[in-house]
């Protein structure tokens, strides 16, 4: 019993790690464009299937995938990012719209060139499992990302607070005028978070590719959780964020084990209506509120 | 010129089209199929554009009503056309529970209204007792004959959903026209300003929310009765919203009739041409349409051909 | 008809008002003077029910509105105008009118419509957009018309003379005293030109750093030491 627990929290903090890098994305692009990227989430689709692309035709392995999975996604931020910003009328509602109506096109162009089946890797590599600590089992892929993951967020993390360019992009999130006096261009800013979003997102949509299944509508899941996450989180810091997603993660798990595992999404999306209307700043009381 | 566009339209709608159509069931489902997405639209637009709200979850406000109608009839022998109004009333129920919500911003309202309907998909999966849980619920009964008309055939089908359709619009018209339009529309910019003269803010944004349930779940519990069949995934399934959405978008949901002409322009479009032409991720063409919409006309279709009927005049918004 | 009772209200530690009391009787108009920053507008929004006092009660004909949201408040009686005017959006400027007496006074009296359109001299304008077709002085009688048309007991004016120049802000003077005539009002008038509150208020109230520093009639009030100190400390910063 102790020792089941024990595996489905280890499982639900590993896959915390790939949630927190779509959910950080998610909250960098809201931060300094106050818009939610509804189509975040095909973002780390597209790249899954990238990986998925290059082993099944070429034979490479996932991780040589990275490069290519990169180009593509950021190509894809680049152009999601062009689209919104020519939006002048009605912003919020028209954001949401644009968004949605890209995930629709992301998923459903994924579904016209792969179909809708269910993928993995096929290198063995990834899928052998590892015993960490004697008892706890994962996928070595999982653990490998996880570690992969947080190296990468403290990254992002010391970017964002000991750069300039980082610097500028939490001005322009905390006050979008004082940034703009203080010299910061907003549009080159924005154009920056939503690159580093489509960075973490390419490594999220490889670790599931090597890690988990992929299937087209798994983007639009990844955006919900994502949203979720952020909301259990605040949007403030990717530490609150990586805290939000390993409990996304260890509810999901022992809900899967003790409870059903077609429940798993539930337990989620009821904490999240609960934080929502319980704790509207967030668990961790984050500064900027949500609700009116 | 525009004054006798609605009766024109309507003569053709209740006779025009029945006498063209009528022997061909194939055509007949499909525009029957459009105008439940019209109905729908129209619901979505009537609180997008009165309530200042987007909705990703109108799917669960589709299923509740059509569930609710379909277990009423089967379980105690209520009859269909009652049930049409109990699916509503179901619905506008159901989203009460979605009510706290309205205090939530933009995407977090949007995003908060798709929790809840994930979450009453997968209760509905769950309680299979009453639903029937993942393998359906078959035979649902069908609408009877009234007055000589068979209204469980494809043709009385269609005037059934054709009049939920223009009695919606008439109301969503109607609203849009009172004092309470003018309140709602003015909330989105200047809230506190309409407060201070009274106005009620949150319980009018709040009445929209259970009107437009309540249309969408009087369209969910037709849909239930003539198509006699249910099950979670299909009465829940995020087509009732995505589709809806295109439509209201493409059609201009800023208007009245906008949705339900971008209904009958987007479904028939998906089934005729793009489901031929590309079986697997035919919705394709509707996110493009969807992003081509709000890049190039944010206000939809209606406008543009509304602004044509009027000879270049002013329109003014909304 | 209006009695404030100790009202503070504070923003994060910063107190805007500090224990504010006075009373205001039925017809009768008041002024409310102070430098800019004392807490004018935010004790308006104490009353009109906006911003809710940290301590402090408020009682308006007999009965305690603490509870009340701003728009009970408003079908109680309390109407007011902001110090910037807030048309409603998509609007005419009689369908303005329109929702507030719907909501506000319960139902569309068309007749009190145009009367109120007359008084405040927007009839020409109407059918005009609220928002985008006004110049400032319709701006400002539209603000004054949007609270008439809830009926009230009480007109609360934020500054709805500032910025018009001498000759305009004596005609709009005279309708406001006009329209608190005809519909037998109590005015709070918030106003910092001295002459003008003289000649349109008996009694005035001076505020300086949220608290009451002087009250009475405006020739002894701004003749008080304090008023004058507090003022000319404004213009010194
Ligand atoms: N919503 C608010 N949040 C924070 N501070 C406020 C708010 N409203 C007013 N204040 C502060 O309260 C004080 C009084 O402001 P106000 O009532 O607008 O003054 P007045 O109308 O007399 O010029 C000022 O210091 C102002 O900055
Ligand atoms: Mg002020």
């Amino acid at each position: 019993m102790l020792s089941l627990t024990l595996q489905a929290l280890f499982s639900g903090v590993l896959a915390g790690g790939y949630y927190a890098m779509v959910a950080v994305g998610l909250a960098l692009v809201f931060g300094t464009m106050r818009i939610i990227n509804l189509a975040h989430g095909e973002l780390v689709l597209l790249a899954a299937y990238v990986a998925y692309a290059a082993e099944s035709q070429y034979g490479l392995n996932p991780v040589m995938a990275i490069p290519f999975a990169l180009v593509i996604v950021g190509a894809s931020a680049a152009l999601v990012y062009a689209l919104l910003s020519r939006i002048d009328q009605d912003r919020e509602i028209n954001s949401l719209i644009l968004t949605f109506g890209l995930g629709i096109i992301l998923t459903n162009a994924v579904l016209m060139i792969w179909a809708a089946d269910i993928h993995s890797t096929t290198a063995p590599w990834f899928q052998e499992s590892v015993v960490v600590a004697d008892t706890l089992f994962a996928m070595r892929s999982e653990v490998v990302f996880f570690v992969g993951g947080l190296v990468l967020m403290a990254g992002v993390h010391g970017w964002l607070n000991h750069s300039w360019q980082g610097r500028a992009v939490r001005a322009l999130s905390s006050n979008r005028n004082a940034a703009k006096l203080m010299g910061v261009n907003p549009r080159r800013t924005e154009i920056l978070s939503f690159l580093v979003a489509a960075l973490l997102a390419t490594f999220a949509g490889i670790a599931i590719y090597t890690g988990k299944t992929i299937f087209p509508s798994l983007g639009h899941v990844m955006t919900v959780k994502a949203f979720i996450i952020t909301v259990l989180a605040g949007m403030g810091s990717i530490p609150g964020v990586l805290i939000g997603a390993v409990m996304i993660g260890c509810i999901e798990s022992l809900t899967v084990t003790y409870v059903s595992a077609s429940l798993q999404e539930l337990a989620g999306m009821i904490l999240f209506l609960v934080v929502l209307f319980v704790m509207p700043s967030g668990l961790f009381g984050g500064r900027k509120a949500i609700a009116r | 010129m525009k004054r006798f566009l609605v009766p024109a339209a309507l003569a053709v709608a209740y006779v025009a089209v029945p006498l063209a159509f009528g022997g061909n069931p194939y055509v007949m489902g499909l525009i029957v199929a459009a105008l439940t997405i019209g109905g729908i639209a129209v619901a979505w637009a009537l609180l997008g554009n009165l309530g200042g709200m987007v909705s990703f979850g109108h799917a669960a406000f589709f299923g509740v009503g059509s569930y609710t109608s379909a277990v009423l009839s089967m379980k105690l022998g209520v009859p269909p056309l009652a049930g049409l109004l109990l699916g509503g009333l179901g619905a506008a129920i159901a989203s009460i529970a979605t009510m706290p919500a309205l205090r939530l911003k933009g995407p977090y309202f949007a995003l908060a209204i798709l929790a809840y309907a994930h979450i009453f998909q997968i209760l509905a999966t769950e309680m299979t007792g009453v639903t029937g849980g993942a393998g359906g619920l078959l035979s649902i009964p069908r609408f009877p004959t009234l007055l000589g008309v068979d209204l469980g055939s494809k043709t009385g089908g269609y005037v059934i959903i054709l009049t939920i359709v223009v009695l919606s619009a008439a109301a969503y018209a109607a609203i849009r026209r009172s004092a309470w339009g003018l309140a709602l529309k003015a909330m989105h910019d200047t809230e506190i300003a309409t407060r201070v003269i009274g106005v009620p803010s949150t319980h009018l944004k709040a009445a929209m929310l259970a009107l437009s349930a309540f249309i969408t779940g009087v369209v969910g519990a037709f849909n239930a009765h003539f198509i006699n069949f249910l099950e979670p995934d299909y009465a829940f399934s995020g087509a009732w919203t995505v589709l809806p959405i295109a439509a209201a978008i493409f059609g201009g949901y800023r208007t009245v009739w906008g949705p339900v002409i971008g209904a009958l322009t987007i479904y028939l479009l998906d089934q005729l041409v793009f489901k031929e032409l590309m079986p697997h991720g035919h919705q394709f063409v509707l996110g493009m349409l969807l992003v081509g919409m709000i890049l190039l006309s944010p206000g939809g279709l209606a406008p543009i051909l509304g602004r044509r009927l009027e000879g270049g005049q002013r329109h003014a918004h909304a | 008809m209006l009695t404030l009772d100790g009202v503070q209200v504070s923003f994060g530690g910063v107190s805007a008002l500090k224990g504010v009391s006075m009373t205001v009787s039925a017809g009768e108009t008041v002024g409310l003077v102070g430098p800019n920053g004392a807490g004018k507008t935010t004790l308006f929004n104490v009353i009109s029910g906006i911003v809710r006092p940290t301590a402090g009660d408020i009682t308006f004909r007999g009965h305690s509105v603490l509870k009340a949201p701003e728009w009970k408040r408003a079908r109680l009686g309390i109407g007011r105008s902001f110090q910037i005017a807030r048309p409603l959006h998509h609007c005419t400027v009689r369908e303005n009118l329109i929702v507030a007496q719907r909501f506000g006074a319960g139902r569309v009296d068309h007749e009190r419509i145009d009367e109120i359109l007359d008084l405040l001299k927007l009839g020409h304008k109407a059918d005009r957009d609220a928002v985008s077709e006004l110049a400032l002085t319709e701006h400002k009688a539209l603000e004054v018309g949007k609270a008439l048309a809830t009926n009230p007991h009480l007109l609360l004016l934020d500054e709805v003379l500032a910025g018009l120049e001498t000759n305009g802000k004596r005609a709009f003077m005279e309708q406001l005293a006009l329209v608190r005539d005809r519909f037998n009002l109590a005015m709070v008038v918030i106003e910092h030109d001295i002459p003008t509150i003289s000649a349109l208020c008996p009694r005035v109230v001076v505020l300086n750093f949220g608290e009451i520093i002087a009250e009475g009639n405006p020739g002894a009030v701004f003749r008080d030491p304090n008023v004058v100190r507090s003022y000319t400390g404004e213009a010194a910063a």
